[in-house]
């Protein structure tokens, strides 16, 4: 599969984790593709943002995402493997439609749910899971960037609970739609079999069987990811009775 | 969806009297909470997938519940579940699942509940760990196993009265005596029976609670083991914090009462007790009306008979109808007779009641405890 975006990191020489490096790749696979499509949500926001500060912040955010892609392709090099993306996967094409529909209403809060409360708790959770069991570097830089991903989201907050504050009730609406949207894709990447068929990032056979092997497995990953998603909600104020109940109707 | 989104909007602050605090004992009781969460328009949920779901979900509200009076008067309170996985309920993951019920303590204090109960496990927050309860100003909390203990000894005595036994004649075991409903059994029932057999793991604990009820005039007599004892009693009360259903009495008197009041159970189903006669204990009934909105009847009470529910959570809807927003029940081994007295009273009072004696069947199903004859357990070997 070709990288639809280039990414220019130094080649660093190869260590051993190359025993399991094919399963290390899909995962690097994964992570890049989100960091890009992620810098993609943001520099998307910055077109429709009309205060300067939240534009500069937006292309910040954008930079960032970048950063951390390129972070995760040199720690691919590291370990010998040349990390791929496709943002147009079937699976990251639905999320990044579903921000892009946020964008063509000009739906600022929406963009950041998207983002922020669904997309990055996905991350925050999956990154964190990975950066405990990963080795040396590899491991550092996922919760070196887990961690990073968390500030945006306590940064996100503020604004969204200052939303809530104002109309929770269409907030609260509006949270649900987009679960509906974002948070079910989310679900099914995270499905213990991938039940749409390859999810056009890994390369060759699916790689959730595998994760055993790293001391991972999709289980973790989804409850996890799941996990931080209702704390999040949580934080909002969104009602954990009800939250509890998305979360528990999204597909297995 | 457009319900959903609705039942999200509606929704305004609600007044909440009190709060119970649970965990599901079985996966098969997880997994029904978790089909009712998804309704009946989603597929339930596989047997591997519970497992693998469940201990990821945090603590948090399920269900409001709405009970009244029989004197007229409604309190409202919310269910939370603290998401303990059933199967680790043992020792090895005390500090995770003590984690879990501060999370879930957090819940009620965070709805504005005025009281608090900590059902089955997660009464262990206030039994030791007081530390461990957030900080709270308008939030008191109770173990609810006054009421517990009362449940369990109405329910025995009704057993023997059904069985035309004389209790004055027992010989009363109770495994799991130190414990906060072992211990308040003991002191209820010492000095009503002829004598008293008392069972757990801590010795001196043992010897402490066997002193106090001597001192009293109850013969008494300690062991840890379980077979020292057990051979002679005719009432049995089992109250041990056990994990899973697990506990073998395998000598105890023919025609035995055994009162299983645990939660999770205590009796293991390949328990061989030949002629027993079992009977779970500590449930109560509400008379007065009981609602769970969503709809979790039958689901978060699995009781054959309709408003069953644990004594422990019986006692802050009770404390919640009466308007005593006080932390009745606290600590380990405070529970006296006095103080089970009072709450029976006000539950009474209010129409709670202890409910239907049920016996456990080998199909994992409940059968009632007819009034005038005491049925035989289905029990692997009361048959033979």
């Amino acid at each position: 599969m070709e990288p639809l975006i280039g990414l220019t990191s130094p080649a660093v020489e190869c260590t051993s984790l190359s025993c399991c490096a094919p399963i290390w790749l899909d995962i690097l696979a994964q992570a890049v593709t989100g960091e890009l499509l992620a810098a993609m949500n943001y520099t998307s926001l910055s077109e429709i943002c009309d205060d300067p500060e939240e534009v500069a912040d937006a292309f910040e955010h954008a930079a960032g995402e970048r950063g951390h892609a390129a972070a995760f392709a040199a720690e691919g090099r590291k370990i010998g493997v040349e990390v791929t993306n496709n943002v147009e996967a079937k699976h990251w094409k639905r999320l990044r439609e579903a921000f892009l529909r946020c964008i063509a209403e000009r739906d600022f809060i929406g963009c950041l749910i998207v983002q922020e409360i669904m997309l990055e708790s996905f991350a925050v959770a999956s990154y964190g899971r990975v950066g405990k069991v990963a080795p040396g570097s590899l491991g550092k830089t996922f919760a070196r960037i887990a961690a990073e991903e968390e500030e945006h989201v306590d940064h996100a907050m503020a604004i969204l609970r200052a939303e809530r504050a104002l109309d929770a009730q269409r907030f609260d609406d509006k949270v649900y739609r987009l679960h509906l949207d974002v948070m079910t894709t989310l679900a099914k990447m995270l499905a213990k079999e991938c039940k749409d068929g390859h999810c056009e990032v890994c390369h060759g056979n699916c790689v959730k069987p595998s994760l055993s092997e790293v001391s991972l497995s999709t289980a973790e990953l989804r409850g996890a990811s799941l996990q931080q998603y209702l704390k999040t909600l949580d934080i909002l104020g969104l009602p954990g009775e009800v939250t509890l109940k998305w979360v528990a109707q999204l597909p297995v | 969806m457009g319900g959903s989104v609705a039942s999200v909007a509606r929704r305004r602050p609600i007044e909440v009297d009190f709060a119970l605090v649970g965990h599901q004992e079985s996966w098969r009781a997880a997994a029904d909470v978790l089909a009712v969460l998804r309704g009946p328009e989603h597929a339930p949920l596989p047997d591997d997938e519970i497992k693998d779901i469940l201990p990821w979900i945090p603590p948090r509200a399920v269900c409001h519940v709405d009970v009244g009076s029989i004197e007229g008067v409604k309190a409202r309170g919310v269910y939370i579940d603290s998401f303990i996985p059933p199967d680790r309920l043992e020792a090895a993951h005390v500090h995770q699942n003590i984690a879990r019920v501060r999370g879930a303590a957090a819940c009620a204090i965070k709805a504005g509940a005025k009281i608090v109960s900590l059902g089955g496990f997660s009464s262990i927050l206030i039994e030791g760990n007081f530390d461990q309860l957030p900080e709270t100003r308008d939030t008191v909390f109770t173990t609810g196993n006054s009421l517990t203990v009362g449940f369990i000894v109405q329910g025995v005595k009704k057993m023997c009265a059904l069985g035309g036994r004389n209790i004055l004649r027992s010989t009363l075991l109770i495994v799991g005596a130190t414990g906060d409903v072992g211990s308040g059994c003991a002191r209820v029932l010492a000095p009503i029976v002829s004598r008293v057999l008392l069972n757990a793991r801590n010795i001196g604990r043992l010897r402490i609670l066997a002193a106090e009820l001597e001192a009293s005039g109850a013969q008494v007599e300690v062991a840890t083991d379980l077979q020292q004892l057990s051979v002679e009693a005719d009432l049995v009360i089992c109250a041990a914090s056990l994990a899973s259903p697990s506990l073998l009495l395998a000598r105890i008197a023919p025609e035995a009462i055994v009162c299983d009041a645990g939660y999770p159970r205590n009796l293991s189903p390949d328990a061989e007790m030949r002629g027993a006669k079992v009977f779970f204990g500590g449930l109560g009934q509400i008379t007065g009306g009981l609602r769970f909105a969503p709809e979790f009847c039958g689901v978060l009470n699995r009781h054959p008979f309709p408003d069953v529910v644990h004594g422990c959570l019986l006692e802050g809807m009770a404390l919640a109808l009466e308007d005593r927003f006080e932390p009745f029940s606290q600590g380990r081994g405070f529970i006296t007779p006095q103080r089970v007295a009072e709450i029976e009273a006000i539950a009474a009072r209010h129409g709670i009641y202890l409910a239907p004696l049920t016996t456990p069947m080998a199909s994992g199903r409940r059968s009632c405890v007819s009034e005038g004859m005491v049925e035989r357990i289905s029990y692997k070997g009361s048959s033979r």
